[in-house]
Formats: C-alpha cells, structure tokens, sequence
C-alpha cells in the first residue's frame, strides 16, 4: 500500500500535448479511475506511472520517493492489461508464478501464494491450462493474479475489461473491486466506460484533452458535475435555457434549481427587475439530468405544447423523449409504474423537480 | 495441398432452388470452377512430377538411354547406382562441411538478427521499414557481386580467411537474411511481443530474462522455421562455393556428376526427397504446436 502522486506532469509526443500538467494524487489503499473518452490521456498517464513512459516534465512520487526515473522492474507495481498479455508457453499456475520466481522467492512460498491467488481467484480448475485454452475472463482473471502476486505497492488497470462481453465484464469488475478491496492495494483503473468506473472506483477522475477536469467519488461527479463535459461522460443530460432572477436564484424550465458547478459570474450592476424576472440579457443554459425532470398528461390547449415523441422501457424507469416547443428534444426518466399513463403522441407538460441540482453554464 | 483440395469438395450447403422455373445454376457454376481447378492442379503436378520421374528413370533404371522409352518403363530397375554413390567416402565430407555450414551459418544469422528484430519491434518500430529493405538487399545482389566484392576486399585484408571452409558462413548468413528476418519479424508481430515485454519487466524480469524465458520462448516457432529455411537454402547453395572453390555438398554434386552421371543423378534424387521430407517434417511439427502460415510465414 502507498500513497501516489503525480505532479505536474507533461507529456506530449511529437506536436501531439497528451498531458498537460496533471496533477493526481491516490490515496493509500483507494482505487480511483481515470475516466475520459480515448485520447484525453489516460493511458499516458497510465503508462508513466507504470514508468513504460518518461514524462517532459514533472513528478512522480511513492510514499513521497521519487520514482520518475525508476525503471519498471524497479518500481514493484503490479499491471493489467487490455489484451491481457498472459505468457503463451506457460500456465496459468506458472503466469502467476512468473514474477515470484523472477524475485527468486522460495518454492515453497511460490507455490504456497500462487495456489492461494489461485483458489481468490476462482481459477483451480484451470490452473493448469495454457492460455489459448482459456476463456477470455479466465485470461483476465489470470492475469489479475499474476499483477497481484507480487504484493505490488500499486496495482494499475488499464482497460482490463474491454476485451470481454458484457456479462463476463460486469461480474469480473465487481470480482475486481472485492480482490482490491481484500489485499487493500491501492489502484488505478484507466476505463473509457462510466457505468465501470462508476461502480468500482472510491473517486473517478475525469480526463479531456490531457487535462483533469474532475477527480470526485462517483456520487459527488454525478450530482456535482464541474462542467457540462462531466456532467455529460457521466450520465445522460439535456441542454435547457436558464433564467437568473434578481436574488440570484436559477430558474429551468419555470422552476427554482439549485446551481452546481461552472456557476456564471455574477455582473457586478445587476439591474433590479421585479420579482422572478430576468437579470440577464444574454441566454445561459443548464444542464440537466433526465431524472430531475418530471412528466405529466396535459390537456392540450391553444398554442404550442410539448409531445411524446418516444417511450422506452428500460426496467426500473421509462425514459421518454419529449418534443419540447422551446428547448427542442428532452429527455426524462418516468419512475416505475407512472409511466402508464403515458402514450407517444400524449401532449405532456415537462418540469424540473423541485430543488434539483443542475449545470448552469455562460 | 490439403487446404485447397478440402475445398474443392462438392458444396456441403445446397442452396434451395427458389422456383423451379430458375435452373440450379450455382452447382453448375460450381462444377464448372472444379474442372478448372482440377486441370489447374493437374497441369502443376504434371510440370512437376515429369522431370522427376524422368530423372528417376535416368538412375535408377540400367536402360541406356536411347532406349528409355514406353516400352522399358518397367524394366532393369536398381538402386545399384545410389549404392556406388553412398559409398564414396569424398560425399560424406562434402555432407559434413554443408550440415556444419548450414550450422552455423544459423547460429551466425539468428545471432545478427535476433536481437535487431527484437530491438526494432519493442523499442524503434521506425527502424523495420529500414531493416525490411537492409535485409531484402542480398536477394538484389547477385551472388558474383558479392563474392568479387568481398573476395578483393579479403585479399588485401586478410589473405588467409578465403582459403578457410568457413569464409562461406558471413556469405550464408548474408543471403538468409531475407528469410530469416521475414519470419522472426512476423513471429514478433504475432505474438504481441511489445505487452509481453512490458508485462514481464513490469512483473520485475531483467532484459535477460524477458530474452530468454519470455521472447525465446514464444518465439520458438519463427526460430524453427528460419532456421530450417536458412539450412535448405545452405545445402543447397552452389554459386558462393564453386567461385570460392570450397567442397561442399553442391558443388561436390556437379563434379560427381560430371564422372558418373548415373549415380549423380540419384544422388541429387535422394537429396531433394529427403530436404523436402525434412521440410515436411518440421511444418508438421509446427501444426501440430498449432502455429500455421500466420506465425511461421510456413
């Protein structure tokens, strides 16, 4: 277990600025996942800390020891990859095995640990076979023990999951987090899916164009999302026209959110209009999730209304895309049973609950 | 072989006729691909068996020539002249110089390219493209070229290195290049051996160890196949050794043949059955092991 932390680190290849001075600290025994769609940096981040990648400039430090210039063999983290990278010419047994015997640990004590990892790892049937004759979570599993087996003072994931499908994939992240969890090995996961990083990591750190953009646990990202960016990556949103009034309250849709986030600064002169009305000329918008929208039968009356345009079921909740009159397409999540009423065509009324946090940008 | 003549069986799937009133042309269209493939393989088989059999006719069969015709295709058969070829005690140093080139002439090669195919695909993917074009150089020149180059530089150099049997072995090295490179390079492609690498270094080997216990291994199947490919081309090679007047298996072929072209010619028979089985043998190996064309370039 160890604290990590980069420190203003650069990375660019060529005329290409893959991390601009990140900087990342993971606490000790805490998983955190880099987040981000491809290209925003996260595996370079990954690499350089796995030390395949010297950083232009920057730190990287262990427990405090700068570990920048350490060559990987040194650094005593354990690695997991995408494509898995098992050792073809050798078993399961004897991947795991690999950097015990490279350390020159005692047979017994190898084999004592591997068989442990092993039985942790729910992998005794096949401990035995070479790696073409096992399925691809099998692989995987394999190769997580093999990362474990060390003891490293950090373990680093990077997509591990991507290859599988999506059964596989959402039973070994859990098997994942369990097995951090047990051996209390600080890790980072590069991910570019939310729903993984999400349900794994104690903090998720968002990344865009090599830059942090957020770094929160999962709870705090989707509720409190620094930017329309993140609110975006982690969650479905809708874009709507906000209005501030004279107090400084928002208002979306006609009701009262609660601003969150890149809030606009406010005009030093801000012209005292009457109660509820505008204090902006220029147009803002809010973003808001598909949840914090509420969905009613309206009678249609004169002038224009907004429709149900689409209804889809998805288990726990509907969710509806309504043809709004003024903002255009949005979507809303209808809870449970609350949805029968509701037909495509329906001419429906659309608000934000009361008190729901929302983006508001300039 | 096995691939296309499995192919060319009758089409397992038979596409049910959508109406009567269209003929079943797809089986037609496929027979008439059959035929063609057939002929095909036929005319190839011809173009290579004729020569053969007429060679095999030629020594095994104690007709003189003039008379091998139709009509003798059954007659006097003997091993008689492959048994006076064996015998000469000047084959078996001939043999003996051409195994220990082709030896070495593969411990030279995977020793020069090994390293460089493995540096180019880990750490300076920018230096295969060079490397390609480097290693296809020796294919370009022709052996004459080589040899007078070398042979003039040698000379003034280092008189006493062209009179040695083993001057031969750079100039074998040099001219496997192209195979050799080729299937190593694949071999490392195939394998991923850039994660394997990192994997392994990450798990705290040594560049020795990620040598030996991880590429070496993984790569056991490109080794063999340029090796064995290195070695046929070795024993088979004529021109260095005639223009450096060394006595290998080649060029000792030529001059037995010269005196008795009978038993020469069996000799050259038995040579090439038993290289092509050799060949035969170790593609098998390397199926069985599950590692095909992809891997081996075999």
């Amino acid at each position: 277990m160890a604290t990590i932390e980069m420190i203003g680190v650069r990375k660019t290849f060529g005329t290409t600025v893959a991390l601009a001075d990140l900087h990342l600290q993971v606490e000790s025994g805490e998983m955190v996942c880099l987040l981000g769609p491809s290209g925003c940096g996260k595996t370079t981040a990954l690499r350089l800390l796995a030390g395949f990648e010297q950083p232009d400039a920057g730190q990287i430090l262990v427990d405090g020891e700068d570990v920048t210039h350490v060559s990987p063999r040194h650094r005593g983290f354990g690695m997991v990859f995408q494509d898995y990278s098992l050792f073809p010419n050798l078993t399961g047994r004897q991947n795991i095995a690999f950097g015990l015997k490279v350390r020159r640990k005692g047979a017994l004590e190898t084999a004592e640990t591997v068989d442990r990892l092993l039985a942790v790892t729910r992998l005794e049937k096949h401990a035995d076979k070479y790696p073409h004759q096992m399925s691809g979570g099998q692989r995987q599993r394999v190769a997580l023990a093999r990362a474990i087996a060390t003891e490293p003072r950090l373990l680093l994931l990077d997509e591990p999951l991507s290859a599988l499908d999506a059964q596989v994939r959402e039973h070994l992240r859990d098997e994942i987090r369990r097995l951090q969890q047990e051996v209390g090995v600080t890790t980072v996961f590069v991910t570019h899916d939310q729903h993984e990083a999400m349900a794994v990591a104690d903090r998720v750190a968002v990344m865009r164009d090599g830059v942090l953009e957020q770094i929160d646990p999962p709870r705090v990202l989707y509720s409190r999302p620094a930017s329309q960016f993140v609110a975006g990556f982690v969650g479905t949103v809708n874009r709507l026209s906000a209005e501030r009034a004279v107090d400084g309250a928002w208002f979306v849709l006609g009701a009262r959110v609660e601003a969150v986030g890149d809030t606009v600064a406010v005009p030093d002169a801000v012209p005292v209009v009457g109660e509820g009305a505008t204090a902006d000329s220029v147009p803002k918008h809010a973003v808001v999730r598909p949840e914090q929208l509420h969905v009613n039968r309206a009678e249609s009356g004169a002038g224009p209304v907004a429709r149900l345009v689409a209804l889809s079921f998805l288990g726990a909740f509907t969710r509806a895309v309504i043809e709004h009159p003024t903002e255009g397409l949005v979507t809303a999540d209808v809870l449970g049973e609350a949805a029968d009423g509701l037909a495509v065509g329906d001419a429906v009324a659309v608000s934000v609950r009361p008190g729901a946090g929302a983006v508001v940008l300039q | 072989m096995s691939a296309v003549t499995r192919r060319t069986d009758v089409p397992r799937v038979q596409v049910p006729s959508a109406s009567p009133a269209r003929p079943a042309r797809g089986p037609a269209r496929h027979r008439g691909l059959r035929v063609v493939r057939w002929s095909f393989l036929t005319v190839l088989g011809l173009y290579f068996l004729v020569p053969q059999l007429a060679m095999a006719r030629f020594a095994f069969q104690n007709v003189p020539v003039v008379l091998l015709n139709a009509s003798t295709l059954f007659s006097k058969w003997s091993v008689s002249s492959l048994v006076d070829a064996l015998s000469q005690a000047a084959l078996w140093d001939a043999a003996k110089t051409s195994a220990m080139l082709a030896v070495l002439s593969v411990v030279l090669d995977l020793a020069l390219l090994l390293p460089l195919a493995i540096i180019a695909e880990i750490r300076a993917p920018r230096l295969r493209p060079v490397l390609s074009a480097l290693t296809l150089l020796p294919w370009v020149i022709p052996p004459i070229a080589l040899v007078v180059g070398v042979a003039a530089t040698f000379r003034s150099v280092a008189p006493g290195f062209l009179t040695s049997t083993l001057s031969l072995v750079p100039f074998y090295a040099i001219w496997a290049m192209p195979f050799t490179y080729r299937a190593l390079d694949s071999g490392l492609r195939a394998i991923n051996a850039r994660t394997l690498v990192e994997a392994a270094r990450s798990l705290g080997a040594s560049e020795l160890t990620v040598l030996f216990r991880v590429i070496v291994p993984n790569l056991s199947a490109s080794i063999v196949a340029a090796s064995g490919l290195t070695a046929a081309l070795v024993l088979g090679e004529f021109a260095f050794a005639s223009l450096l007047l060394k006595n290998t298996l080649p060029t000792y072929l030529v001059n037995y043949q010269r005196d008795s072209p009978q038993a020469g010619m069996a000799l050259a028979l038995a040579v090439m059955v038993l290289t092509a089985l050799a060949l035969g043998a170790v593609v098998h190996m390397l199926r069985r092991r599950g590692l095909g064309m992809s891997t081996t370039g075999f």
